[in-house]
Formats: structure tokens, C-alpha cells, sequence
């Protein structure tokens, strides 16, 4: 390796080394809690597809260049050397990885792998190593925030398109538009995915409850934060706050996207506006009784699957099963559920990056979870958990739909 | 020659492992305080009700661990509960803590019990070590703390399984313990003769040079879990201010 490039990665691991990294470098026991914590591990059990193996990957670093130990013996805790094929074994151990966080729920010290994860992907941007689809995306999403005006109108026309089909599903108010874009003091900004699948649903149901709300520009997707680049995770995020700013909206709600929520929520700091997910507004106009849903319109066993990013490591737990208590009476949980769900094996950019082969193998646990429970229906609130699932049912032959909540709301929607 | 050398474990090792873990650990913990903070939450939910409640129960009672290995658990649970039972009776071998008297008992509660605790917990880890996939995840610091750890255990233990089970006993009273520890503390070192004159003084200088050098290479080692884990649980209950979720 260059000693440039060598220098380079040293720099950008030491970047990333807050208290609470240090602390989660420096604390392993090794106890082996975690080990079938894995969603991956559980399916192929090969000691690289657990939490500690991949943490202890970066330790290793951590003790060869920062730690007094791996400076006076190196061989004692295995300290490794920065090189090329350290860089080749980051990138396995990076992109087995999809971030679930369930190994933390297990580790007794709570150490959180895709936090020392983030090293790891940081260090093959500044190799060049990252999967460049990825950055790719990052990038036009970032070129995306600096639309001219002629690419806006274009946007409002694609939306303008979309009239007919949530008239479908709802009917339209008096003088409103049905999917209103620039709307000055909103009361909700959504932030959408590129594709109808992820408007059409929301602004039914939003029109039913009578909402006064505001199509983003922007789509929610946050390719920076699956590639771990965190100036481009900010500077996507970005774009939506200063739209919302702009518009003067009380609150961002974002699409069914678990990744994007988590950014916008969890990561961007103190906000001037409430931001929640899609999933919440739902339950919140539910409870509030603005919209009401037909009771089994939908037939079939129902199922939810909770996405990582969305409910043990966004908050949404309880939402999608007050809606669902409202409308079917024959939902079926998943077991485990809820914080020990298992992941679908999708995430951390693992559905953008393709690699279906091993997504496939490596929720094999996932899909012997789905069959068990038998449902007609999976459904979920994520568009990565969504894209896996429906590859998942059609890899193992399982006799399930995959649907999206808010696509079962509106469906759902009653006068 | 050979009392040179216990003397040296004895008194000036003493003071250099003492030196290196205070120093080690202020370091180690002044260097972690002052990386910058965690900006944004590392909880995972449902949010606990009371974190700070929640993050005790996580470092104290393991409960995830007590689920998913159990027996690991039970013996975990053991090995902690008796060194903070070691730690009791080392303090008393400087000095009576009458607090300590409200219920009268011998020093070094236990009758050796405590020790055997933790023999048997140190060898359970050490062989749990050699069983797949465990040896896997294992790197040499492992086997070098566990068999340091048990090198020092085994030599303290000795002394105190002897007193209690032979009739000859182990000649060296808690009283001489308490001049020598004292002494120590007192910055006035010294062997006293009925360590120096006992024939057991080589365990004693053994038990004295494991200590050191497990007390040397603590604040380099994974044993700092001992001062992370408390705020590790909290970043993962969300009970450390500034690494909370916005409202």
C-alpha cells in the first residue's frame, strides 16, 4: 500500500474515534454472546458472519496504530497491519454487514458493530474500495439538492400524473390538490422514494384525514449513510431540512424508508421541526379518528415485519400494530419480534449493491421466520426490508405477498 | 540472591504496578473523556422508562446473558460477586474496617469458599476458550488474562485452603498481612519476619508478583469493561446526555 494512501486511512480511522468508539474498541470481552445474534451467521455459521469477528476486524487496527498494547506487543491481542489484503478483508467484513444493530441488543456491554462498521466503510471510501454504485447514487442525490427550475416543473408534471391513480383510493377535496407540491406552511412536508408506489398510498391517506401537506422535491433514501460516508449522509439530509425549512412546515414526515428515518430523526440533531415516519402519522390519524379503515377488506393471514432501522433502532414499534389491530382480525406475529426481530437481510446497502446470492443465503433464518408463521401477507414499512422480503418468498418458495402498510392503509381507507 | 527477589515482588514491584494502573487507568479514562462525544443517539428502543435503572441492570445483572448462555451466566455472575468479595477481604487485611464488622465475621469471608469460586469460574473460561467457535473469537490476550488471573488466584487461595484444611495450618496471621499491606500504604515498607521467616513466603512472594503484574497489564487490556460498561449500557438506554434522541 502507498504510504500516502496508508497515511490517508490512518487519518480517517483516528477521524472516527469519539469516546463512545473508543470505548466500544476497548471494551470487548470476547464472551461470544453475540455469535448467533447474526441474522447471517444463524443462516451460514462461519465465524466471518459474526458481530465479534467483524468488530474484532477493526479492533485489530485500532490496537496495531492507537493502542500502547498492539504498540509493545502487537501479537498479544492480534494486532493486524493496514494493507491491502487488511483492505480486502474490510470490505467482506463491511458488506456482510447490514447494520441491523440486533447483536447489540445482546452484547452485555451494548456494543453497537455498526457503529465500528462506519470505520470500516469510511476507510474504503478513502481507499476507493467502496461499492462505487453507492457513491453513485450519493452523488446524484446531491446533485439532485441543486435542481435547476426546469427540473422541478418536470417533477410537478410526474406528480401531476399521478392525479388519477389516488383518486382511486380517495376521493378529492374542494379546491385542494390531490398531491400538493410548495406548499408554504404546511402542516406535514413527506419525503417520498423516487417511485409512485411511495406517493400514491400517502396522499390518499393524508387526504382522507384532511391534511394541509407538501410533496418533497427530494426523495427520502439516504445513500450516503448505506456507503458511510457521513458528509454526504449530512449533506443529503440537508436538502430536505432546508425544503422544510423553507416551507415553514411543523413537520417532516418521511416515507417508508427505514434508513432515511433514522437519519433525519436520530442523526441530524436538534431540528426546527418534528420529524416522524409515515408509519406514526398513520397511527396518529387513526387514533385520532380523521381517517377510519375497513375492517378485513384485506383478506388473508397478515404478518409485520419490523425493520431494523424503524423499530429497534427508530422507535416504531407499537405504530404498525395499533394499525393493524384496526384493520384485520387475523394478523400474525413473527417470532421473535419486535427488538429481537430478525433482520431481513437487505440493508446497509446491500439491496443497491445487488449481491442477491448472498442476500438470499444469508436470510435463510429470515424466511424459515416468515414461513413459520404462515402469513398470506408480509407486509412492512420499509422499502429495502420490501425489495429483500419479495426476493426472499420468491428464492424459498414461500406462498406470500410482500405489501407495504400504507399501500394496505389506503387500500383500507373507508368513508 | 533469592530474597533479593522476593523482596523486589514484594515491596518496589508493588509500587510500580500500583504506579502503572492508577496511572494506566486515569489515562486511559482522561483520554476517553476527552475524545469528542457521540453527537447523536446510539439507543436502541423501546426506550426504557428509566435508563439510568435500565443501563445498572445491564452492566450488574447481564440478563441478555443469563438468556443466551446461561451457564456462562450463572458462573459470570459468581466470579464478579466473589471478587467484589476478594476486593472486601484484601481491604481488611490492611487494616479492620469496623463498618465492614457490623456482622462479625473472620477476615476473608468464606473459608476459602471464595477463592474456590473463582478457581473453578477462571478454569470454566479458560476451557471455554479451547471449544469451538469460542477458540476462534479468542486472541492470546484471552489466555494470558485468565491464566494470570488464575496463576494469582491459585496462590492466594493456596494459602488460605491451607489454613483451613491442614492441621499444621499456614503460619502467617492476618495481624502480619495488615503490618506488611500497612506498612506499604504507609510509604514505610518492610517484610515482616513472620512473612520473611515463615516457609511459605515463597507463595506469598508468587501470589504478591502475579498480582503485580496482573494489576500492570490491567489498564492496557479488556479488563477496563470494568469502568465502560456502566456508560456503554447508558449509550444503548439513552441515558447519556448529548447521545439522546431529539424529542
Amino acid at each position: 500500500m502507498e504510504p500516502a494512501v496508508h497515511h490517508e486511512l490512518l487519518t480517517r480511522f483516528d477521524s472516527r474515534l469519539n469516546s463512545a468508539m473508543r470505548m466500544y474498541l476497548d471494551t470487548c470481552a470476547r464472551c461470544g454472546v453475540c455469535i448467533q445474534s447474526c441474522h447471517v451467521y444463524a443462516s451460514m455459521p462461519e465465524l466471518k458472519y459474526t458481530a465479534v469477528h467483524r468488530a474484532e476486524v477493526i479492533r485489530r487496527l485500532f490496537k496495531r496504530y492507537f493502542k500502547t498494547q498492539g504498540r509493545l506487543w502487537p501479537s498479544l491481542g492480534d494486532s493486524a497491519e493496514l494493507t491491502d489484503d487488511m483492505v480486502d478483508t474490510i470490505y467482506q467484513t463491511a458488506y456482510s454487514c447490514t447494520g441491523c444493530r440486533r447483536c447489540m441488543v445482546h452484547c452485555p456491554f451494548g456494543i453497537d458493530t455498526q457503529m465500528i462498521m462506519s470505520i470500516a466503510k469510511l476507510l474504503l471510501i478513502a481507499a476507493g474500495r467502496e461499492p462505487k454504485v453507492l457513491s453513485m447514487l450519493a452523488d446524484m442525490s446531491i446533485q439532485k439538492g441543486k435542481s435547476t427550475p426546469e427540473t422541478r416543473a418536470n417533477f410537478a408534471k410526474a406528480v401531476e400524473q399521478l392525479r388519477d391513480e389516488v383518486l382511486i383510493r380517495w376521493r378529492e377535496a374542494h379546491g385542494e390538490k390531490v398531491v400538493p407540491l410548495d406548499m408554504q406552511d404546511a402542516n406535514i412536508l413527506y419525503v417520498a422514494l423516487a417511485g409512485k408506489h411511495s406517493i400514491v398510498p400517502a396522499a390518499a391517506i393524508m387526504n382522507a384525514a384532511g391534511e394541509k401537506w407538501s410533496l418533497s422535491y427530494y426523495e427520502a433514501v439516504n445513500f450516503g449513510a448505506f456507503v458511510g460516508n457521513p458528509e454526504k449522509t449530512r449533506m443529503i439530509a440537508q436538502r430536505i431540512i432546508d425544503e422544510a425549512v423553507r416551507l415553514k412546515v411543523r413537520e417532516v414526515s418521511i416515507c417508508e424508508c427505514g434508513t432515511a428515518y433514522r437519519v433525519m430523526r436520530h442523526m441530524m440533531g436538534a431540528l426546527p421541526f418534528r420529524v416522524t415516519s409515515f408509519t406514526e402519522v398513520i397511527a396518529r390519524y387513526l387514533r385520532e379518528g380523521r381517517i377510519a379503515l375497513a375492517r378485513n377488506r384485506i383478506k388473508g393471514r397478515i404478518t409485520y415485519h419490523d425493520p431494523c432501522q424503524l423499530g429497534r433502532n427508530g422507535g416504531v414499534i407499537e405504530e404498525p400494530r395499533y394499525i393493524f389491530s384496526r384493520m384485520t382480525d387475523d394478523f400474525v406475529e413473527l417470532q421473535p419480534n419486535r427488538t429481537e426481530n430478525w433482520c431481513c437481510g437487505g440493508g446497509g446497502g446491500l439491496v443497491a449493491v445487488g449481491e442477491k446470492d448472498f442476500r438470499m443465503r444469508s436470510a435463510r433464518v429470515k424466511a424459515d421466520q416468515i414461513r413459520a408463521a404462515a402469513p398470506d401477507i408480509v407486509s412492512t414499512a420499509c422499502e429495502n426490508c420490501h425489495s429483500q422480503l419479495t426476493d426472499l418468498v420468491g428464492h424459498y418458495q414461500i406462498n406470500a405477498s410482500v405489501r407495504f402498510l400504507s399501500d394496505m392503509v389506503a387500500e383500507s381507507l373507508q368513508a | 540472591m533469592q530474597d533479593r527477589i522476593y523482596y523486589f515482588a514484594m515491596v518496589p514491584m508493588v509500587y510500580a504496578a500500583l504506579a502503572v494502573l492508577l496511572f494506566g487507568i486515569i489515562g486511559r479514562t482522561i483520554r476517553t473523556v476527552l475524545a469528542p462525544r457521540q453527537q447523536t443517539t446510539l439507543q436502541i428502543f423501546p426506550a426504557p422508562r428509566h435508563p439510568w435503572l435500565r443501563a445498572l441492570a445491564d452492566t450488574f445483572l447481564l440478563p441478555t446473558v443469563r438468556t443466551i448462555r446461561p451457564v456462562l451466566w450463572v458462573f459470570t455472575m459468581l466470579f464478579h460477586g466473589a471478587l467484589v468479595l476478594l476486593v472486601i477481604g484484601h481491604l481488611e487485611l490492611i487494616g479492620e474496617i469496623r463498618a465492614l464488622q457490623i456482622i462479625p465475621h473472620q477476615v476473608f469471608l468464606g473459608g476459602g469458599l471464595v477463592g474456590l469460586v473463582l478457581t473453578v469460574a477462571l478454569f470454566l473460561f479458560l476451557f471455554t476458550r479451547f471449544k469451538t467457535p469460542y477458540r476462534e473469537i479468542s486472541v492470546p490476550e484471552d489466555y494470558f488474562l485468565l491464566l494470570l488471573l488464575l496463576l494469582t488466584v491459585l496462590s492466594g487461595s493456596h494459602m488460605s485452603w491451607a489454613k483451613y484444611l491442614s492441621p499444621a495450618g499456614f503460619d502467617i496471621a492476618v495481624p502480619t498481612y495488615r503490618e506488611y499491606l500497612s506498612g506499604l500504604l504507609a510509604l514505610k515498607p518492610a517484610v515482616p519476619m513472620g512473612i520473611e521467616a515463615s516457609p511459605h513466603y515463597v507463595l506469598v512472594a508468587l501470589h504478591v508478583f502475579f498480582a503485580n503484574c496482573f494489576l500492570m497489564f490491567l489498564p492496557f487490556s479488556k479488563i477496563m469493561h470494568t469502568f465502560f460498561a456502566l456508560p456503554l449500557n447508558l449509550l444503548r438506554r439513552g441515558g447519556l446526555h448529548g447521545a439522546r434522541s431529539t424529542p
